[in-house]
């Protein structure tokens, strides 16, 4: 599969700051989240393939132009800021004509754009409203719908759920993927919130103080482990014993038991060794490792996807 | 029913019904890049400046403004008119005309400017919209030119209306009002380089304070200082001082640098610079003057926006 964006070496010096130490990394067809603390370079990354910022050294192809050279690339991408960017006094219908005018559409075909794009963003009805009187969950509509305006091929979100609050975030992660499941657009999703990307993004890069920490598929990092959870309502001390007795190794967590295994005689141990305890069980289920501990599998340096 | 628009016909007996999917498509429309771009920030800015598909409020000032600077074309008029009628040439000899009204308005062009100019401008920075222009095909340079322009349009139009409304008036109220274009055709092209002089500074040195900060309100409360009081100040200075000194005191008299010029142009000194120890200074040191007030402040407003990024 050919990268979207391809970033070779990059690296953006600010005097002594180092914002990017020579990452190389691949954006592909679907919604990939860039994961990172504030200062981990992110924005710098974004900013650089959106043709704003010169990388100090490397190169960043966008769509297949040299992001720096190239203007007419960015008729071809989106981007919605993480920071106010709305005017107050006028409309969104006419701030989203005028956007659509500026990436290169004919005025006519800019307003058609403009209704449909609103609707997508669910503010067909509000469009004629100043967007100064417009809730914090609608000026994230707006945001998203000016960087959709002009049909881009990819969409850079930076933050997109900022300041929402947990519906608003719901209903902005729901458009987020509608944008691409239906409208094949792909999407750069940056944030540091790592549950929106885990629940939103096909692919991840996580980046650190300007180094690539790790990237790959987010079914690689949150994907099935090799252990069972269970949880029981009394006699765990007894089933712990019994466990043990039959060679398995068991760790608690405070909530339950990760019963360590790598074929399917585990179940079987822990079977017996419920009957064997009379402890009675609650729940038992394949365990899930979340996206949180990226950042601790990344400490350890033995991640599933740790960069080279 | 995603991607494009569905259209599903049912037909039973005589009805018909069609549905569409009147959602989110594709576009596969024309891209008009960086042109239409351009074009795009330079409509949105002489909307702006004349307040159009906005609230009432922002119509105010720029109609009220625009109004004001006629009304002094009409009354001029008016009275020239009225004099040569009731008295005859002789007596409407020495009344204000073309080459005067400059000189007469421009401190209200200048506050025109002052006000309107920075809603081009800063509204845009303290809102961030600027951060929106510069990630679509063009850049910096692209848009602070397209605002420039698209305020010296509307600041030309305001510039040139009230002259022609005075034309109009002086030919109307002539009793022989071929005679009179015959005579003064010539006004036409002063007028319209006269015009074009007094619109091109007053917008270059407005865009360049609105270009240095966010808050319209600071940009207008400045530029109005700047053109109100660099008058009487240069005036008592030169005077007080005398000489070549005071003759250089006067050239920093920011309202009358394009009046010089309108001076020059009419071949007439107007009643503003009569008394301004400047005028005694050769033409060309005029001209350069002028166009150093001009291209300086447009160069250093060009270089702030062309390194700007979000």
């Amino acid at each position: 599969m050919e990268a979207l964006v391809e970033a070779k070496n990059l690296a953006k010096h600010y005097k002594d700051v180092i914002a990017l130490n020579g990452v190389s990394f691949g954006i592909f067809d679907g919604i990939t989240g860039v994961l990172g603390e504030n200062g981990a370079g992110k924005s710098t990354a974004i900013k650089i393939f959106l043709g704003l910022l010169e990388p100090t050294s490397g190169s960043a192809i966008v769509l297949g132009e040299d992001a720096s050279k190239s203007i007419s690339v960015r008729s071809k991408l989106g981007y919605m800021p993480e920071h106010d960017c709305l005017p107050s006094a006028v409309s969104a219908a006419e701030f989203l004509t005028h956007m659509a005018e500026v990436s290169g559409l004919p005025p006519a075909r800019a307003r058609t754009r403009a209704a449909d794009t609103l609707r997508h963003a669910g503010l067909f009805e509000e469009r004629y409203r100043a967007i100064g009187g417009y809730s914090t969950g609608m000026k994230q509509r707006v945001k998203l719908a000016q960087a959709l305006v002009h049909d881009p091929k990819m969409v850079f979100l930076d933050e997109p759920t900022a300041g929402l609050d947990p519906a608003g975030r719901e209903e902005m992660l729901d458009l987020v993927r509608k944008t691409h499941r239906e409208f094949g657009i792909s999407i750069l999703f940056s944030s540091h919130l790592m549950a929106d990307v885990e629940r939103t993004c096909d692919r991840i890069i996580v980046l650190q103080g300007g180094e690539l920490v790790q990237s790959g598929e987010v079914s690689d990092f949150t994907g099935e482990t090799e252990s069972v959870f269970i949880e029981v309502d009394a006699n765990q001390e007894q089933l712990v014993a019994e466990l043990q007795r039959r060679g398995v190794v068991v760790t608690s967590d405070g909530r339950g038991l990760n019963i360590q295994g790598d074929d399917k005689s585990v179940y079987d141990h822990v079977r017996d060794s419920l009957v064997a305890s009379g402890a009675p069980l609650r729940r038992m289920a394949p365990n899930r490792r979340a996206l949180a501990e990226l950042f601790t599998s990344s400490d350890e340096g033995n991640g599933p996807g740790a960069a080279q | 029913m995603s991607g494009s628009t569905s259209e599903t016909r049912a037909v039973s007996g005589h009805a018909e019904g069609r549905v569409f999917d009147i959602g989110y498509e594709r576009y596969d429309g024309p891209r008009e890049g960086r042109h239409r771009a351009r074009m795009a920030v330079f409509k949105d800015g002489v909307r702006i400046a004349l307040g159009l598909g906005r609230g009432p409020r922002a119509k105010v000032l720029p109609w009220g403004f625009i109004a004001l600077l006629v009304g002094i074309g009409f009354i001029m008029a008016l009275v020239v008119g009225a004099v040569l009628r009731l008295g005859g040439p002789d007596a409407a000899a020495g009344l204000p005309n073309h080459s005067d009204f400059y000189g007469i308005s421009s401190i209200f062009f200048f506050v025109f400017a002052a006000v309107v100019a920075p809603e081009l401008l800063c509204p845009d920075r303290r809102d961030g919209v600027i951060n929106l222009y510069l990630v679509r095909p063009l850049n910096g340079s692209d848009y602070i030119v397209a605002r420039w322009l698209a305020f010296l349009s509307v600041s030309l139009c305001v510039a040139w209306l009230p002259q022609f409304v005075l034309m109009i008036g002086l030919v109307m109220g002539n009793p022989d009002p071929a005679g009179y274009l015959q005579t003064h055709w010539l006004d036409i092209p002063r007028i319209l380089t006269a015009g074009a002089a007094i619109a091109a500074y007053t917008t270059t040195l407005a865009m360049l304070v609105a270009g240095f900060t966010n808050r319209r309100a600071y940009a207008a409360v400045f530029l109005v200082g700047l053109f109100v009081i660099t008058t009487p100040f240069t005036t008592a200075l030169a005077s007080e001082i005398g000489g070549a000194a005071g003759q250089w005191i006067s050239m920093f008299n920011l309202t009358n640098i394009p009046v010089h010029v309108n001076d020059l142009i009419f071949g007439e000194v107007s009643g503003v610079t009569s008394g301004a120890p400047a005028r005694e200074f050769p033409a060309w040191v005029l001209v350069g003057w002028y166009f150093a007030w001009v291209v300086v402040p447009g160069l250093v407003l060009w270089t702030r926006y062309r390194r700007l990024t979000p």
